[in-house]
């Protein structure tokens, strides 16, 4: 063999250029990916907080705002009130989510597909939905006010009743996830050491849910605390921080205030991003392969309890959505209640009309497809190409900060940042653009996670091989990568237009003249006392809504058709 | 394009690799002769995957370089190097026909697409699956997605063929089948082969030459046999079958003193004195009917193995414990049961004998 020095020497300089192009390529396109998550989440972020440490000229006051916000006696009512409320919710919630989770775990009772349905529709509609809807139900004017036995609606009951409607498919989720990964060997080991079933339910499935319980207590309360919808619509004269940071800002003009506010609502929702991720980690280990799944045993008395248990979920979510719609086609409510689509011409009403649904669907389907583009495009970045892993990690980091941005801190943030004369990007203020944008920051952590999972689940050499049969990563993720993660892009995009789609909290302060929303016409009509094209706008979101759901239902149907071959080994 | 395949030499020139801290590969130095099938065999983290991934451009070296063919190829990325690779998972795309996944390779380099079908046709036969090259990957069995992925890599004809612990994921049967198999096609093929697996009755039955690596060094490089009979150090003779250790000491440089006794070594010792380890093969340890001079040793243990029976002995006198691996037959003859006694004997020629 001859190893002539000059070949040795003289080749690897070009081959050696053209490796570190390579490798530096993609870790060049991840920064890119950090600097774009910078720009939408972490600069307006920082904006934010340097102002609230700033006076209304700009100079640096250290905490004066604080103590002045702290100081002026509102804060403590507003602060309570937002805690009491958050917490009474969440009891309610996660108990309610907890005995239907059970009920469609653990028995086995008929139609638990179209239970499961009706049960995740308020993911599809506005949260303000509920609150117009309770309005009707036990307003002033409402149908079961007497069940009140004298008792204001408008309030704190409102309130938890409301946000009960809107959170619980996220508890419900958090929750059926936790418990169908139940090891069915512990229910054989207990059922033979002759435990009665009470205690295999205390000893067995509780235990086995705690980290689901958890989870889900967090995530409930943190929508609940910076949720502004529902008391906006129904908390009458109950102040919560969320409602406050809306009056400073929009009401009083005072910015340093409302970025006071948003500070104060930024703590409980960093603690509970915090401690979610911890319980998230411990929960990973408790399913092993070597785990096999629980099935429920035939056993009539427990399917009817099962019934039982499901039927307050069941009930309010049907009364809450059928009020809405019922409400919207009343020509007159109380007195004419012949039925009519009057409410829906929303042209003669103020807060955007019609052009304002079509906003919001233009918005909606920009933030999907841009959204869904740039997360899956990163997440492949991240976890398929070689980065270096402190690049991993702080991109990681960046993704899921927004999980812990309440969405009225983003908003105001995003004025901060964007409507700053000297931020080059000022002019996208007021544009739809501005609101596609914060829309994905917004919803960015959840859609990357799901792109993470589904990319983790690929075997971890498709690259390797492809290079090996001198294919390079772009082939291998076109010809491979893409069609095995279509689930989760469908998943994905699903979920950036539904939450583009409803979401208020966010776009409120950001929406311009050309640029009204539906979500946020719904808002403006209510304040305006038309509160019936409110409601119709509601449902016509969220009607829009379940049509994208079955869009992506029968894609994923035709999808699962085309691909079972594949899939599951059956030709 | 022709059945066989020009398989090339490969040389690894003092290739070290660190993560942090932590040093995975030490100083390695290879030559792979064309046509040569060589087995890395070691324990888990012993660095023969790292390795591999390096010859592959997976991983890049920290320092040394690797020639294939006369090229330097140290600083070439993966798709600029000629090698086929199969893994563990064989990374089969689920997404694609069996012909679809062994026609990719010639697709990636725009073969045209007749002979690309051709080729397809002829590696599935060539691996027994002329019939199966419609179906998905999820609808074979683990040893038939085995073939395809070997077909798969084989396919662009590459001078190397690297396995990553190809045969793990199956069970015993398919796994003692395809063995000889993988050993039969490269044989006819005469691609060169790197095989990298923890399993030291894969390594002997299939390969050439083993590379016995432990820490991120080689311990020994040698046939089959030299590593079996001739174990470089005590690390390979206690890794590759089963090896009795007994401390000892030297008394000159051909004998050593074990117990009472003095023992004469077939070869001499590299230094002259101190102490020693002494080892000797299960099998190699001699018993016989107890006579009332030999060497005498008590039964402790009887194990059934099937093809022999494996039982433990302690020796009168040192208390030293002895595992002697005894066929069926003589085991009956010679009485064995607890608590028996017998003579031993430790034949000198099968003696080694390794720095303490």
């Amino acid at each position: 063999m001859n190893l002539s020095a000059s070949t040795a020497a003289s080749v690897p300089l070009s081959e050696k250029a053209q490796q570190l192009a390579q490798r530096w390529g993609y870790t060049l396109l991840l920064l890119l990916g950090c600097g774009v998550l910078t720009l939408l989440v972490l600069a307006p972020l920082y904006t934010l907080l340097s102002k609230s440490v700033k006076n209304k000229a700009g100079d640096f006051v250290g905490l004066e705002n604080f103590a002045q916000y702290l100081g002026s006696g509102a804060v403590e009512s507003a602060l309570f009130n937002s805690l009491w409320v958050a917490g009474l919710s969440t009891v309610v919630v996660v108990l309610l989510a907890f005995m239907a989770a059970w009920a469609l775990t653990r028995t086995r009772l008929p139609l638990t597909g179209l239970i499961r349905g009706i049960l995740v529709v308020p993911i599809l509609a506005p949260s303000l939905l509920s609150a117009i809807s309770l309005v009707y139900l036990f307003g002033n004017q409402g149908v079961l006010k007497s069940w009140l036995f004298g008792a204001e609606i408008y309030g704190p009951i409102g309130v938890v009743l409301g946000s009960c409607f809107w959170t619980f498919p996220h508890a419900l989720m958090i929750l059926l996830t936790a418990m169908e990964n139940a090891d069915g060997r512990h229910y054989e080991a207990a059922t033979s050491l002759k435990a009665s079933p009470w205690r295999i339910f205390w000893t067995v499935t509780v235990p086995g849910a705690r980290y689901g319980l958890v989870s889900a207590a967090f995530v409930v309360f943190t929508l609940v605390i910076t949720d502004f919808g529902v008391p906006k619509v129904i908390g009458g004269q109950f102040d919560v921080l969320a409602t406050d940071i809306y009056k400073q800002v929009v009401g009083q003009q005072r910015f340093e205030m409302g970025a006071v506010v948003s500070v104060l609502l930024l703590l409980p929702a960093l603690l509970a991003f915090v401690a979610d991720r911890y319980v998230q980690r411990k929960q990973t280990a408790s399913f092993t392969a070597q785990s096999t799944p629980y099935k429920p045993r035939a056993n009539k008395a427990r399917d009817w309890f099962g019934a039982l248990m499901l039927l307050p979920a069941v009930v309010f979510i049907l009364a809450i959505i059928g009020m809405a719609i019922y409400a919207s086609l009343v020509t007159f409510w109380p007195y004419n209640l012949e039925m009519s689509f009057r409410n829906y011409q929303f042209d003669l009403m103020d807060g955007g009309g019609w052009g304002a649904y079509i906003n919001s669907v233009q918005m909606a389907l920009g933030a999907m497809v841009f959204g869904t583009a740039l997360v899956f495009f990163n997440a492949w970045l991240m976890e398929r190409t070689p980065q270096p892993s402190g690049l991993k990690g702080l991109f990681h980091l960046l993704s899921l900060l927004p999980l812990a941005v309440p969405g009225l801190v983003l908003g105001l943030s995003y004025i901060f940042f964007f409507n700053d004369p000297n931020n080059p990007l000022n002019m996208i203020y007021g544009s739809l653009l501005i609101l596609i944008l914060c829309t994905v920051a917004h919803f960015y952590a959840v859609s990357h996670l799901t792109a993470i999972t589904a990319l983790k689940q690929l075997d971890r050499e498709f690259e390797a091989v492809g290079e090996s049969l001198k294919a390079s990563r772009w082939r291998v993720l076109v010809t491979v990568t893409l069609p095995l993660c279509l689930p989760a892009i469908l998943d994905v995009a699903l979920y950036l237009f539904v939450n583009a789609m409803t979401t208020v909290s966010a776009v409120v302060f950001l929406y311009g003249h050309d640029s009204q929303l539906a979500s946020v016409a719904v808002l403006n009509m209510d304040e305006a006392g038309d509160i019936a094209p409110a409601a119709a706008m509601a449902v016509l979101i969220t009607i829009t809504c379940a049509g994208a759901k079955l869009v992506q239902g029968l894609l994923r149907f035709w999808l699962d058709r085309s691909t079972r071959a594949w899939r599951q080994g059956k030709v | 394009m022709k059945q066989s395949i020009q398989g090339s030499r490969l040389v690894v020139k003092n290739v070290g690799k660190h993560f942090g801290d932590f040093c995975a590969l030490r100083d390695i130095n290879l030559e792979v002769e064309p046509g040569e099938l060589v087995c890395f065999l070691g324990p888990s983290g012993c660095g023969k995957t790292t390795l591999l991934r390096i010859i592959a451009g997976l991983e890049t070296q920290s320092s040394g370089s690797l020639y294939q063919g006369g090229d330097d190829i140290s600083l070439k990325p993966p798709h600029a190097r000629d090698f086929g690779i199969v893994f563990q998972s064989y990374a089969l795309f689920p997404n694609m026909t069996v012909a679809d996944n062994v026609a990719y390779g010639l697709r990636s380099v725009g073969a045209p697409k007749q002979q690309i079908q051709h080729r397809v046709c002829e590696l599935l036969t060539t691996v027994g699956l002329p019939d199966q090259a419609k179906k998905y990957p999820t609808q074979l069995s683990g040893g038939q997605q085995q073939r395809v992925a070997l077909a798969r890599a084989l396919a662009p004809s590459p001078g190397l063929l690297l396995l990553d612990e190809p045969l793990s994921a199956l069970d015993a049967k398919v796994r003692n089948h395809l063995r000889a198999e993988i050993r039969h096609l490269q044989q006819q093929l005469g691609v060169t082969t790197i095989m990298v697996t923890h399993d030291q009755e894969e390594a002997l039955a299939m390969a050439d030459r083993v590379v016995v690596m432990n820490n991120g060094v080689i311990e020994q490089v040698g046939t089959p046999v030299e590593v079996y009979q001739q174990p470089a150090s005590a690390f390979v003779a206690e890794f590759i079958g089963a090896m009795n250790f007994m401390d000892s000491a030297a008394v000159n440089d051909r004998s050593v003193q074990l117990g009472s006794r003095v023992l004469h070594l077939p070869k001499p010792l590299p230094r002259g004195k101190g102490a020693v380890r002494l080892a000797i093969r299960p099998e190699d340890v001699h018993l016989q009917p107890i006579t009332g001079d030999g060497w005498e040793a008590q039964v402790n243990t009887l194990d059934y193995l099937g093809a022999f029976v494996r039982t433990q002995v302690t020796l009168r006198g040192c208390g030293l414990r002895l595992v002697v691996d005894v066929d069926p037959r003589s085991a009956r003859e010679l009485g064995l049961a607890q608590g028996a006694w017998v003579n031993v004997t430790l034949p000198s020629d099968s003696l080694h004998c390794f720095a303490a």
